[in-house]
């Protein structure tokens, strides 16, 4: 782990826990992350007894240099983007936490826990009321976007 | 080779004892300054083999006194006659004191006399028989004496473990401990009990003591309302001691990291580490501790304290964990300090209701008594005279009034020139132009903000200010403002 910056450090020994314990429905492809220490694709599945139960989603998470003082950056990607009022069918995620309520002490794996809390605790499956607005005219990066957060309930 | 030069060395050495005629020999002085009650100080070179029975044996007859009729005093403690001079934490120019033996006053704890061996550990100084365990937090409630395995039960034995920043080395040192008179500044001062925990130091008035100086003198200006208090200082462990005015700031929030707590940003393990002052005591290794400042330094981010200063919380958003030491930010680089001091210094000025002088390259903090005044000069700068409102050359009447400040000057040239080309050639008209078109004031604090892509919702990056803002419509963010105009 020599020569390594202090958030290549970090990254690595995140990665080799959650290649040792996932927490359930998350895994991690240690070959892409091994390659590209700042960018790591995981796979999360929908937990049993919730709306997305069976289904199975790509998280992209992009790190600065400034991890973990830096939030990371975090997309849903690939062919299934989650059906929620949370999440804009580009990908995009509002959660306070990737962006004004994070914290160094947050991790890969507390992200991972949270959204898939999020979506477990989904009633209804829709898109954000803004989907088409925002899809259409926002940056690509979500970090670029200031959210109002509202609505915790979902 | 090493063997003749050892040779050669010994051999001077031997020359250089033979001019220590009836005195024991010195292998590896220690030059040390002995201070009297009657105020005068005597120099000598003491052995770090000698015990406090030979300082005594010294030191008695130059005040005319027998060796039993003298204490030594060090760091809050008499020293045992018994003691050796290498277990009291003395470095070259340090000073111990020496008091003639009164008549023992009444004291709250019973005095062991210099007779009774048995009592010989309380009689070392206050450094050495403190632990690390003791200063693992604020008030000692958590004791972090966890014996897992044999390498943290002998971390945990060690001899107490202090940093502090050096103002004469410039850098993060370890510390030395060191006790004197609250009142009267005399170092011949002996503590009642030992301090227990970081509070204990840090907060003045915590631990009573004796003032051997002149106890009656500094009991009856006292008027015996207080007990005589114990103050503690610090001192840098890695140079010579320059006197009794040579202190070091202690770090506190930095500590040997007892049981191996991983940092919070890298998960190493690194010794000593950062605390934070939250009730969790999060923790980062030095490193993270800096990145972590020139982060939020970079994204002007430090928290503008009444009382503390220019400081920061606790990475983790911890409630009510602010710095209190400022000094601890002395960890990093002498130009990163430089910009934590302007920056802080430019907070605190605005924070005041001051401006900043808008010159280029000047940047001169300006406090303004009338608060109506908009005719703000430059006096202890650059002279520059501005209007308080839109930073621009003072003028009268309405700000946006004064589009093109810059067309009045450079009158009267005596070059002929085409009027277009001078009108396409004008530097400070571009780069005028350019901040106009990036940036935009925050309607609430007016730090100029520059938008670099990304949606309409401005956030002033300002700590302390925060305000939430639209780009487009220049007020407060509001519904509408997402519905119709979000991303432009």
């Amino acid at each position: 782990m020599a020569g390594m910056s202090p958030s290549e450090r970090r990254l690595q020994k995140e990665l080799m826990s959650l290649v040792k314990e996932p927490p359930p429905g998350v895994s991690v492809d240690p070959d892409i992350a091994e390659r590209n220490l700042l960018h790591w694709i995981i796979d999360i599945r929908g937990a049993a007894g919730t709306l997305y139960e069976g289904e199975r989603f790509q998280l992209q998470f992009k790190f600065s240099n400034k991890y973990p003082f830096d939030s990371p950056e975090v997309t849903f990607v690939g062919q299934n983007i989650p059906v929620h009022p949370h999440v804009y069918s580009n990908g995009h995620i509002c959660l306070s936490i990737l962006t004004d309520d994070w914290s160094p002490a947050l991790s890969v794996q507390s992200v991972c826990l949270s959204i898939m809390s999020m979506l477990s605790s989904c009633k209804e499956k829709q898109r954000p009321p803004d989907n088409a607005f925002y899809v259409k005219t926002c940056n690509k990066n979500p970090k670029k976007t200031k959210w109002w957060y509202h609505d915790d309930s979902v | 080779m090493s063997s003749i030069i050892n040779a050669i060395k010994s051999i001077l050495h031997s020359m250089l004892q033979l001019f220590w005629f009836g005195k024991k020999t010195i292998t590896n002085s220690l030059s040390i300054y002995i201070k009297t009650s009657g105020g005068s100080t005597i120099s000598v070179d003491l052995d770090p083999t000698w015990d406090i029975k030979n300082v005594k044996e010294i030191v008695a007859p130059k005040l005319g006194l027998e060796p039993e009729e003298v204490k030594i005093i060090f760091a809050g403690k008499e020293l045992g006659d018994n003691i050796t001079i290498s277990e009291c934490d003395l470095g070259q120019k340090s000073i111990l004191h020496a008091v003639k033996i009164k008549s023992r006053p009444k004291l709250p704890q019973p005095r062991h006399s210099l007779i009774d061996e048995d009592e010989e550990q309380g009689s070392k100084p206050l450094c050495e028989t403190l632990r690390d365990t003791m200063f693992s937090n604020e008030d000692g409630s958590r004791n972090s004496a966890n014996a897992e395995d044999d390498s943290s039960s002998t971390k945990v034995d060690k001899k107490v473990h202090f940093y502090v920043f050096c103002p004469t080395c410039k850098a993060l040192k370890h510390g030395k401990l060191r006790v004197r008179c609250h009142f009267c500044k005399s170092g011949a001062f002996t503590v009642h009990s030992d301090p227990q925990n970081w509070n204990d130091v840090l907060i003045p008035k915590q631990i009573t003591g004796l003032c051997e100086n002149s106890p009656e003198l500094c009991a009856n200006l006292l008027d015996n309302l207080e007990p005589t208090f114990a103050e503690f200082y610090f001192k840098c462990s890695e140079h010579t001691s320059l006197g009794e005015q040579d202190q070091a700031v202690p770090l506190y929030l930095i500590r040997p990291n007892l049981s191996n707590v991983p940092c919070l940003a890298c998960a190493d393990v690194s010794d000593p580490v950062f605390v934070f002052p939250c009730p969790e005591g999060h923790v980062t290794c030095l490193d993270c501790f800096r990145q972590y400042c020139i982060t939020k330094l970079n994204e002007r981010q430090f928290w503008q304290h009444p009382e503390l200063g220019y400081t920061l919380a606790c990475p983790a958003g911890c409630v009510d964990s602010f710095i209190k030491e400022i000094h601890h930010f002395r960890l990093l680089t002498d130009n990163q300090y430089a910009q934590y001091q302007r920056f802080g210094t430019e907070e605190f000025v605005l924070r005041s209701g001051g401006v900043l002088c808008p010159q280029p390259g000047c940047g001169m903090g300006i406090l303004v008594d009338d608060p109506d005044c908009m005719k703000i000069t430059c006096i202890n700068g650059c002279g520059y005279v501005f209007c308080r409102n839109c930073l621009q050359g003072y003028h009268i009447g309405e700000c946006d009034s004064v589009e093109d400040g810059l067309k009045n000057s450079g009158s009267g040239g005596c070059y002929s020139v085409d009027p277009a080309r001078v009108a396409d050639a004008r530097w400070d008209e571009a780069s005028k132009v350019a901040i106009k078109v990036l940036t935009k004031p925050c309607p609430k604090c007016r730090t100029p903000t520059e938008r670099d892509g990304g949606c309409m919702h401005m956030i002033c990056t300002r700590a302390g200010c925060g305000f939430h803002w639209c780009w487009v419509c220049q007020t407060d963010w509001t519904r509408d403002c997402m519905g119709s105009h979000w991303f432009g």
